[in-house]
């Protein structure tokens, strides 16, 4: 059941020599070679509230078990961004396109996976998140 | 300006019983417009002996907070079971295990903020790269 991740990142101006980074990884259970078996699909959600709201609910069961969290604003206007945290800790904001790609621990049931439409207003419009589960803990059933 | 694009694909033929196929591409552009980012601190690798943990990766009084960082991370372990915990200001983000790879936005919005990594075992590899518009 292999899943495979791969990230490419060009630039040929950033720098005085072309960018140029392609990794590919397999996504397996922690620790070991088995793949990764479980996901939630992709979902997409429209966001229409700057207040955190639970995207993705930590489960205890998952504590360290292997799981890869895959994020992206969908809107095309690029002043509209999320902020994306964990248990109040704010990893980052992702504008109109921008995606992210993380592995994530659940350490404790406090470790839920947040955003919030922060610049949000009635008059912005909705932005649309798509997101992805992968994961190897079975009891994972739903999410918020 | 410049343009960097990351592109993102997930791939599988068998995990669900049709195949998954996700790709996104995305221009790397500063915070709230169109402008492509002007800085990277370019492809970095840190390998860590023993007594490293919590190793401070980016600094968050380093930054300017809330800008449009982007982090690119890869544990270059060969060992299965040999991980880096990713935390963010103390809270535990998930374990990159060997192969893997990460790719997230960075608020930096305080000194406190800072990405730290853990290695679970003495002389671990880590590549890194954050492009910026600090």
């Amino acid at each position: 059941m292999a899943t495979t991740a791969t990230l490419t990142i060009a630039s040929s101006d950033i720098a005085g020599d072309p960018v140029s980074v392609s990794k590919t990884s397999t996504l397996s259970k922690a620790g070991s070679l088995n793949d990764l078996d479980q996901s939630t699909g992709l979902s997409r959600v429209h966001l229409r509230s700057a207040t955190n709201k639970v995207l993705l609910a930590a489960n205890a069961e998952g504590n360290n078990l292997a799981a890869k969290v895959y994020i992206i604003n969908k809107s095309t206007d690029a002043s509209l961004y999320l902020t994306v945290t964990i248990n109040a800790q704010t990893i980052g904001k992702l504008y109109g396109g921008d995606f992210m790609f993380i592995p994530w621990s659940q350490t404790d049931t406090a470790a839920s996976i947040e955003v919030a439409a922060t610049n949000w207003t009635a008059s912005t419009g909705d932005i649309p998140v798509e997101y992805a589960l992968f994961h190897e803990d079975t009891d994972f059933l739903t999410n918020a | 300006m410049a343009t960097t694009i990351a592109q993102l694909t997930l791939t599988s033929s068998d995990l669900l019983s049709d195949n998954l196929a996700i790709s996104s591409a995305a221009t790397l552009t500063s915070a709230g417009n169109s402008t492509g980012l002007t800085h990277t601190e370019g492809l970095g690798r840190k390998t860590l002996a023993s007594g490293h943990a919590q190793y401070v990766l980016f600094d968050g009084s380093d930054r300017t907070a809330d800008k449009a960082h982007k982090i690119y991370l890869k544990n270059l372990s060969t060992t299965a079971a040999e991980y880096f915990l990713i935390t963010l200001n103390g809270e535990d983000m998930g374990r990159l295990y060997a192969g893997d790879w990460a790719f997230f936005p960075w608020s930096s919005h305080d000194a406190d903020n800072d990405i730290k990594i853990d290695p679970s075992a003495d002389d671990m590899t880590l590549e890194y790269m954050l492009f910026t518009d600090d």
